[in-house]
């Protein structure tokens, strides 16, 4: 039963749209409205992670690069949060589409470990050289204009706007999953040479892939700026990387529900069960321990098969 | 200039000394180990533990701080690493990283989340000699080129270097020789373990500890290895003391870019050279 959701695009989106709505409004609407926005960049991560096969630790940079760009274009350009917005994507895409002529060239280790370094470099650039634009340590607070109903500062309106952005990212992968393209990145992840002896350019693949991915965890980044109304170095910090990759195995990788029951059930425990976890990081490193040893496939994983 | 030379040469031998193992596990198990910084902030901390709690001697500290690394790394290896061995590559950077984390928690659970300053006796008893000329530094020198002759030799002169070594280029046909390849890859593995905590111990009175300490080294060492080669053990040892003099001549000009110019490097090396792993 719970297969055939997955094949469905309509029945999946149906599906987040009515869990999230009765979670908003069973909760807050503020503190959904975060869990949707990491929904989002946990969709990015497993675009690279579930679909192309390869596992980053560098992702944040690509979150921190979409949250500053909107941060400091809304600070010293104008106002406009949805000029922000893509300005957000843009630098996120521009910077992956820089670093992944590099990055993709690298698998396995290699890959994940690249981009642990160039994150590092990332919330250095953030961190120490440009004080004056970035703001340090502090990070920058912004404020945006607002346009009749089209108002950021409503909890109501942002929440519905984030809603709307988590349901067209979805669809954006499962369309791009769905593809020929995507059953191309499918057989490079299971078996590399054998696509490129067919006579194909799996490196211009992978790239694609790559600054899509980076491009939705821009947008990601970009929200949480709009969200917050601030930016700060935690956005871009390395350490956090391991929350996504947590989400990730958690909800299951490799399909669009997995991520975003992942990112839900994340957000839930470090938000509601955090209280009660005094060593968050034990909690967080042995539950990672379960998943890589017993439990590979993820909630979503499991519920498929039943 | 010479002083930062010197210091190149002290943060390479540094470097070395961690990364080594950390190049051996990669070349041998293919194996992303997290749980190498562990080891090495928990050489520092034993250290610690020894001088301001038991107020023992620098030697003996150090001593027992690389004793007791080599239980844990076997713990470690045992019920984490052992289980790993060729499975796909992602849970085993997972599987290791979770164990970095409990490590660092736990630290931060035992001794407290600040970083301890160096004014604990492991500094004071090295400032007199680190007055004008810095003896200590000249000793972590000697003591990693010593380590680099030793380990030079070990895979040259003895049988178990050999079938590492042996093993590291094709574990096949050592295997089909009746050697059992992974006895001899989890003993490195304590050995490489150990250095981790000597680095640990000979870095400790020229920096700070913090809980963090491991996630920062670790990053640095996977540098160097990558640089170097995975599983190269002379390109590793060049690549370390390379590092070691870029961090040291940055540092000069412009101190907070230090480490992020090592990555720079690393890419730099990595677009002339993409490694297929």
């Amino acid at each position: 039963m719970f297969s055939k959701i997955e094949k469905n695009p309509a029945l999946t989106l149906s599906l987040i749209t009515i869990g999230f709505l009765t979670f908003g409004y069973a909760t807050s609407l503020p503190k959904i409205t975060d869990f949707m926005i990491f929904c989002i960049f946990v969709l990015g991560f497993d675009l690279i992670y579930g679909h192309m096969g390869q596992l980053s630790f560098g992702h944040m940079l690509y979150l921190g690069a979409g949250s500053y760009g909107t941060a400091m274009f809304v600070r010293f350009v104008s106002q406009n949060p949805f000029l922000g917005i893509i300005c957000g994507i843009l630098t996120a895409t521009v910077l992956g589409f820089i670093l992944g002529l590099v990055v993709v060239r690298t698998s396995g280790a290699c890959f994940a470990l690249l981009n642990l370094a160039l994150n590092e470099v990332g919330a250095f650039m953030v961190l120490v050289p440009f004080p004056r634009w970035t703001g340090g340590e502090d990070g920058l607070s912004v404020s945006f204009d607002n346009y009749g109903f089209l108002n950021f500062g409503n909890p109501n309106f942002l929440f519905y706007f984030v809603l709307g952005s988590l349901l067209l990212v979805a669809f954006l992968i499962i369309c791009f999953v769905r593809s020929p393209y995507g059953i191309f990145l499918k057989a490079t992840k299971t078996n590399e040479i054998r696509v490129q002896f067919l006579g194909y350019n799996t490196y211009v693949y992978k790239l694609t892939t790559f600054v899509f991915s980076c491009a939705i965890a821009g947008f990601a980044g970009a929200l949480n700026t709009v969200n917050l109304y601030y930016t700060n170095p935690s956005l871009i910090a390395t350490t956090r990387n391991v929350e996504v990759i947590f989400a990730t195995l958690m909800g299951g990788a490799g399909s669009v529900l997995g991520a975003v029951i992942g990112g839900t059930a994340f957000m839930t425990i470090s938000n509601y069960l955090a209280r009660y976890i005094v060593r968050w990081e034990m909690f967080l490193g042995l539950a990672l321990l379960i998943f890589a040893f017993r439990f590979r496939k993820g909630i979503w994983g499991y519920v498929r098969k039943a | 200039m010479v002083q930062s030379i010197l210091f190149g040469l002290t943060i390479g031998g540094i470097l070395y000394i961690i990364a080594i193992g950390l190049s051996l596990t990669f070349g041998a198990m293919g194996i992303v180990n997290f749980a190498h910084g562990l080891i090495y902030a928990i050489g520092a901390y034993a250290l610690y533990t020894m001088l301001s709690k038991l107020g023992t001697s620098f030697i003996v500290g150090a001593l027992v701080a690389v004793a007791v690394s080599i239980p844990i790394s076997y713990i470690i290896e045992r019920f984490v690493i052992r289980k790993l061995y060729g499975q796909s590559i992602d849970y085993a950077i997972i599987a290791t990283y979770a164990v970095l984390l409990i490590g660092v928690d736990a630290i931060k659970w035992i001794y407290g989340p600040n970083p301890l300053p160096i004014g604990d006796p492991v500094g004071t008893s090295f400032r007199v000699l680190s007055l004008e000329m810095p003896v200590y530094r000249l000793i972590i020198i000697g003591i990693s080129v010593l380590i680099f002759a030793g380990l030079s030799l070990f895979f040259k002169k003895t049988m178990v270097g050999k079938i590492v070594v042996a093993g590291l280029q094709d574990q096949e046909a050592v295997k089909s020789l009746g050697i059992q390849v992974e006895k001899y890859f989890a003993m490195v593995f304590v050995m490489g373990s150990a250095l981790a905590a000597v680095g640990g111990v000979l870095y400790a009175p020229i920096s700070t500890l913090d809980p963090y300490m491991g996630f920062h080294i670790i990053i640095l060492c996977f540098a160097v290895v990558i640089v170097g080669g995975m599983g190269n053990l002379r390109g590793t040892a060049i690549a370390a003391y390379a590092l070691g003099m870029v961090m040291a001549i940055t540092g000069r000009f412009w101190g907070p870019a230090a480490d992020a110019m090592i990555y720079v490097v690393m890419a730099i090396v990595l677009i002339f050279r993409p490694i297929e792993l």
